[in-house]
């Protein structure tokens, strides 16, 4: 065994903690420079505002990225009251007992769930019982229920995050605790309430499989008329037009993924504005 | 001599262990009582039981009776006591909003005041008689997070002045504040009890001496002995608030 001398170790250490944690941009850096280079020829304003055509090997892609888009809308509109009124129960109102015991116990294995099976529950539920059909909503539902635990999960940090005495000091002067958790809690947990909602929405941009069986189609021939449409989506398409069409021109591919990538990395960005310019009006 | 809040038998617990001792105590109307003690007396465990702050605290259970006018306090609506029996804490608490806001919160809330124009005046009003507003005249819109420790207070005063209470709790209202702005609350004190009825509860056996017409001496959850605070401090009956007033434990 070779001893090290202590400030050899210290040197040794730092470099190998460091390199660690430089690994971690690596991958962002070269995810994005591979699609840039490979996809960046594709984009174009008709690539983005026009239909497919040729088998889905030319044309555009704006019925998959209207259908991403409208998905992920529903499925916000769906989770982000849900979750943020059950955060507002577990975080202010619940008791410790056996049923608030149970939901907590609920929330941590629905975020256990693998995303394929929230698919097939999505199918068997939506799709098949409530007779929804391969739909946009159906989509929607599925990716919501997904979401929930993050949207409980981030909303219940941000209400804690609140200091307790900003209730008492509210309650104290008589004020129920709705209103103290309408005008004093609420207003200042919105910011980090907002951000978990964004990111969510990026990450739910970005699924595949609980969309595979409730919402999305191989191709669709017209855009979405109705909540009740079957849709192309961004995701999935990328997985078609990779896999299933022979001669894909490569760059139609990479510039598919780019546009989802950016998707993604805008809402991202816009969360990371939007907590940036929330904590500058913060008050405490 | 009306009693405003009568306590009989009141005996305090968190998860069991008691901490405040069959409690049988008076408020008189317009007084200032001082309510003086080590810690663990149980002083605040008495405030927060007549305000019932806590109620929200799962480990809290209580025996015996309070009245405020001859009204069970645990029979009426605790958000209605609440308006009636108002607070001060020790740390004052700005709500994080405007100065403006901060006073006219819980009015608004609570719905005493109808109109925008009643506001302002409302909120001069209680801000002159806390002598806060020459300092914030100019700057009511900014936010109450950035006053100094001393206005603060002072603001969280004029917010409970807004609501209109009926008796004044205060909970070592100048444990944080330097001397200035303590003699200011101080004067405050004595100027609030031709209109409310105050319950002061401080770790500064002088400031009960200079404040406070009657005094209550708590030691480990158990009154110990109340009386005119000219009598107390100068011919105290018991030992042990001797021992405590003249500094020898405490």
């Amino acid at each position: 065994m070779i001893k090290l001398s202590p400030k050899l170790s210290q040197k040794f250490s730092y470099a190998l903690l460091c390199f660690a944690a430089i690994l971690a941009i690596a991958p962002v850096l070269l995810i994005v420079f591979m699609i840039i280079k490979n996809g960046a020829s594709a984009i174009s304003w008709e690539f983005l505002s026009s239909m497919p055509k040729d088998g889905m090997r030319g044309g555009g892609i704006l019925p998959a990225i209207l259908g991403t888009l409208s998905i992920v809308l529903c499925a916000i509109t769906v989770t982000l009251p849900v979750g943020v009124c059950a955060a507002i129960y577990l975080n202010e109102y619940a008791k410790d007992n056996m049923l608030t015991r149970i939901i907590k116990l609920a929330i941590v294995n629905l975020a256990g769930v693998p995303s394929v099976v929230y698919g097939l529950f999505g199918f068997g539920i939506f799709v098949m019982f409530l007779k929804l059909g391969v739909s946009i909503i159906a989509g929607a539902l599925t990716l919501s229920i997904m979401e929930l635990p993050v949207i409980i999960t981030t909303a219940r940090s941000a209400l804690n995050s609140v200091p307790y005495s900003f209730r008492e000091a509210s309650l104290s002067l008589g004020v129920s605790r709705w209103q103290t958790i309408r005008h004093v809690v609420l207003p200042s947990a919105i910011p980090g309430i907002l951000t978990g909602a964004i990111l969510s929405i990026a990450r739910i941009s970005g699924e595949t499989a609980p969309i595979l069986f409730t919402a999305a189609a191989f191709y669709v021939p017209h855009l979405p008329y109705s909540i009740f449409d079957q849709v192309m989506a961004l995701p999935y398409h990328l997985y078609i037009i990779s896999t299933q069409i022979p001669n894909m021109p490569k760059n139609v591919i990479y510039g598919t993924a780019f546009v989802l990538l950016m998707m993604v990395l805008t809402m991202s960005c816009v969360a990371i504005f939007a907590r940036v310019y929330f904590r500058k009006r913060r008050k405490w | 001599m009306v009693d405003k809040i009568k306590i009989e038998n009141l005996s305090c617990y968190y998860n069991k262990k008691c901490v405040l001792d069959s409690l049988d105590l008076n408020v008189v109307e317009n007084e200032i009582l001082g309510v003086i003690g080590p810690a663990n007396s149980g002083k605040t465990t008495f405030l927060r039981t007549i305000n019932r702050m806590n109620d929200f605290d799962v480990t809290y259970s209580r025996k015996g009776n309070v009245y405020l006018d001859g009204d069970d306090i645990f029979d009426i609506d605790a958000e209605n006591l609440r308006r009636r029996v108002g607070t001060l804490f020790a740390m004052p608490i700005p709500l994080p909003m405007s100065i403006y806001d901060n006073i006219t919160y819980a009015p608004k809330r609570l719905g005493l005041v109808a109109k925008k124009s009643d506001l302002d005046g409302m909120v001069e009003r209680v801000l002159k008689y806390a002598s806060l507003w020459d300092e914030v005249k100019d700057r009511l819109d900014a936010s109450a997070m950035k006053m100094s420790g001393g206005q603060q207070q002072r603001l969280c005063i004029a917010r409970v002045l807004a609501i209109n209470p009926e008796v004044i709790l205060f909970d070592e209202p100048c444990s944080g504040l330097d001397p200035i702005s303590t003699a200011k609350v101080e004067e405050l004190m004595i100027e609030l009890k031709e209109k409310y009825t105050i319950v002061l509860v401080t770790n500064n056996v002088k400031q009960a001496s200079r404040v406070s017409d009657r005094t209550a001496f708590f030691l480990m959850g158990k009154l110990i002995e109340v009386d005119k605070t000219g009598k107390l401090f100068v011919s105290p009956k018991e030992k042990e608030t001797e021992d405590y007033i003249t500094g020898r434990f405490g």
